[in-house]
């Protein structure tokens, strides 16, 4: 059997796995950055108490890896009487790390914002949600693109730790047709090939988004 | 929570440093020849490398591990878990670190080059005297961030066997009726190491630049 | 007896930790008077413009703006700060425009969020003004494709839009090349004409002794000097004022 007809054979069930881990990268991501985004408010221009919150929520959520994250909702939850299907499991794992890390990054964005431009609308009697609504957040989560896409990348990447927890995302497809068949560096290979085909024009895309918006800047 | 499951996790740790600190050290030095060829005039070398650090950084970290751990051996390879983690790791922070070195070599002054060809400097000294220190300074904050996403990574070793911190968490929590507990403590002694290197890298950092300074 | 003043500052105080920016500033303005403030720069003259609208908090002494009282010394209320900024319209040096909203939409937004104006409204209201400052032609361009001078004229038709009863300018004029502050200035002195009330902070001699009927003179945090401008321009009071006075006047 050539390598192709075996892939010929792997794929349809490896395409299934695929659209999995699309769908939970994008349910992270859907759920994960709106969450980042009011992190991210919380932590600009919430009070102190808010702020503190909100600071301490972000640096654990980044310190902590994805994969600790997977296993402690998976395996750790229960014990307190709290189960989810694998899926949910994920899908919450992933949106956790997703809110973290976004808000960091929205943080930035609405950084960049000119402080004249709020300036100006506090002059001109705009209220501050208002102001956050029109005028900071349009622009800074603009900046933010580049660098939300690139993360997307990475998250769509981690979709793939999901294995550990049962799911059958990609990673976990090709590794059981690996243990049946013991043609693992084959159907790995093909599997690898089926992220790249997700993630490198992901990425070529960011790199132009990203001197696009320098450029109009 | 309790000391004994703590004690148990910490003895995953030296293997977690152990892990992190070969991937980080073989990735730095990998970019350099990852990089310089990236930049090669000739289209034939840049194109092909160009497509290897994308390919390194496309495929997820777990993936580049089963592939090392389970494919490999099907071609003759047998690896231990931790090298292949390390390896893995290390091929994977080479393509990273190749491209954090790329926007450093972008950020010498043009300058640079000019002052040592007019000073009659040949390539491989302009390079390694001149804008090898410029690039390796400019890149330390870029290479440090790195470097505490690869300590946190690294947990991704235990789905093939590494006896790294996770490992440790998710036997003993296996083991007792605790279930949550081990996981909540090794996620405060990663949060606690990215404290503590993150604040590492702020102090080298600082110190660096006063040097420069100087 | 003198009309009573649309703002009335009394012992006005202002300091950044140690450093006092502003002591003792005591002015009015009538209705329809043309206030322009000049002086060296670091003398509180912007500090004192944004303790107008409150955009800085002052330390000390008290002021008044129409009906709106504001005391250093109690708290500010949130009210009081919107019904301060409801009659007054600012300028600023670095025009602030919003650079992602279109030229009309920059004058129409603060209207529908502020006043509860339809967006036809106003944005029928911001054709209106665009018209007024020479820019009927340019409602759909972004700001960034506008020459400064335009967009200084575009940030007081957004200003206007709010109905003011004061219009407060810092330095409208100061990043921008002289032929363009002319056109700037042509707006202001239309506004001056048609009888608003002006308090321009302003490195333009000229129409400060032109278009003002009160010149202030401004430094080190104090008012060192104030009255008609022919009067202070002819004979200055004071020997600060003369210094200053010569060295902008011999450039
Ligand atoms: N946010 C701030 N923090 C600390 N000091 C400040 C701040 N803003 C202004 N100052 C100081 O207050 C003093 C007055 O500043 P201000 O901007 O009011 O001067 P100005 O008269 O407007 O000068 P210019 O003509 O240069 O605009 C200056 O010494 C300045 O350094
Ligand atoms: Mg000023």
């Amino acid at each position: 059997m050539t390598v192709l007809s075996e892939w010929g054979t792997y794929f349809p069930q490896l395409l299934q796995g695929l659209l999995v881990s699309l769908r939970l990268a994008a349910i992270s991501l859907g759920v994960g950055i709106p969450i980042g985004l009011a992190l991210a408010i919380a932590n600009g221009s919430g009070g102190r108490v808010v702020r503190s919150v909100a600071v301490v929520l972000v640096e654990i959520g980044r310190g902590m890896p994805a994969l600790v994250m997977l296993q402690l909702v998976y395996f750790g939850l229960p014990s307190l009487g709290v189960s989810f299907a694998s899926f949910t499991a994920a899908a919450l794992g992933l949106t956790l790390t997703t809110a973290a890390y976004t808000s960091e990054i929205i943080r930035g964005g609405l950084q960049s914002v000119p402080a004249g431009e709020v300036e100006a609308a506090e002059a001109l009697n705009m209220s501050r949600f208002d102001t956050l609504r029109f005028i900071v957040i349009p622009q800074g989560m603009r900046v933010a693109v580049p660098s939300l896409m690139g993360f997307s990348i990475l998250i769509f990447q981690g979709t793939a730790l999901a294995y550990t927890i049962a799911l059958p995302e990609l990673l976990a497809t090709a590794y059981s047709i690996g243990s049946s068949t013991f043609r693992y560096l084959s159907v790995l290979t093909l599997a690898g090939f089926m992220y790249v085909a997700i993630t490198v024009p992901m990425s070529m895309l960011t790199e132009r988004v990203e001197l696009r918006l320098s450029r109009h800047l | 929570m309790t000391p004994e499951v703590l004690l148990s996790i910490l003895q995953g740790l030296p293997t977690t440093l152990v892990l992190t600190a070969g991937a980080l050290a073989l990735g730095a030095l990998g970019g350099i020849p990852l990089v310089l060829l990236r930049r090669s005039p000739v289209a034939l070398i840049r194109l092909p490398v160009r497509l290897l650090i994308e390919v390194l950084r496309g495929i997820p970290p777990i993936v580049w591990l089963f592939l090392i751990f389970f494919g490999l051996p099907s071609l003759g390879v047998r690896l231990g878990p931790l090298t292949a983690g390390i390896l893995g790791m290390g091929a994977i922070s080479a393509a990273y670190l190749a491209e954090i070195y790329r926007g450093g070599l972008a950020a010498v002054n043009q300058g640079q080059y000019e002052a040592s060809m007019a000073l009659g400097m040949s390539t491989p000294d302009m390079m390694s005297r001149i804008v090898g220190p410029q690039v390796v300074r400019v890149s330390v904050p870029a290479v440090a961030t790195y470097g505490i996403g690869l300590l946190k990574d690294s947990s991704i070793a235990f789905t093939i066997g590494v006896n790294e911190m996770l490992y440790f968490a998710s036997s003993e929590s296996r083991a007792t009726t605790d279930a949550i507990g081990p996981f909540l403590t090794v996620a405060a002694v990663y949060i606690l190491l990215s404290v503590l290197s993150a604040w590492g890298a702020r102090t080298l950092n600082a110190r660096l630049r006063r040097r420069v300074a100087r | 007896m003198e009309p009573h003043p649309v703002i009335d500052v009394q012992s006005l105080r202002k300091q950044y930790g140690e450093h006092v920016v502003l002591d003792d500033v005591t002015l009015q303005v009538a209705e329809g008077e043309v206030a322009a403030v000049i002086g060296p720069s670091g003398a509180g003259k912007s500090t004192m413009l944004r303790c107008l609208n409150l955009l800085e908090k002052p330390d000390g002494g008290r002021f008044r703006v129409q009906d709106t009282t504001i005391d250093a010394s109690a708290p500010i209320r949130p009210k009081d700060v919107k019904q301060l900024r409801r009659s007054l319209g600012m300028v600023f040096q670095s025009f602030n425009l919003f650079p992602h909203l279109t030229v009309l939409r920059n004058v129409a937004l603060p209207q529908e969020r502020v006043l509860g104006r339809s967006r036809a409204e106003a944005e029928a209201r911001g054709m209106e003004l665009l018209e007024r400052v020479g820019l009927a032609d340019k409602p759909a361009q972004y700001p960034s494709r506008c020459s400064g001078g335009q967009q200084q004229r575009i940030a007081i038709a957004r200003a206007l839009a709010l109905d003011p009863e004061v219009m407060l300018f810092d330095e409208p004029t100061s990043s921008l090349d002289p032929e363009l502050g002319l056109e700037v200035l042509a707006v202001m002195r239309e506004l001056a004409t048609e009888g608003m009330t002006m308090v321009v902070v302003t490195h333009e001699m000229q129409f400060a002794r032109d278009v003002s009927d009160h010149l202030i003179v401004m430094a080190h945090g104090g008012i060192i000097e104030q009255g008609k401008p022919e009067q202070i321009f002819s004979d200055p009071h004071h020997a600060r004022t003369r210094r200053f006075l010569r060295a902008v006047l011999d450039r």
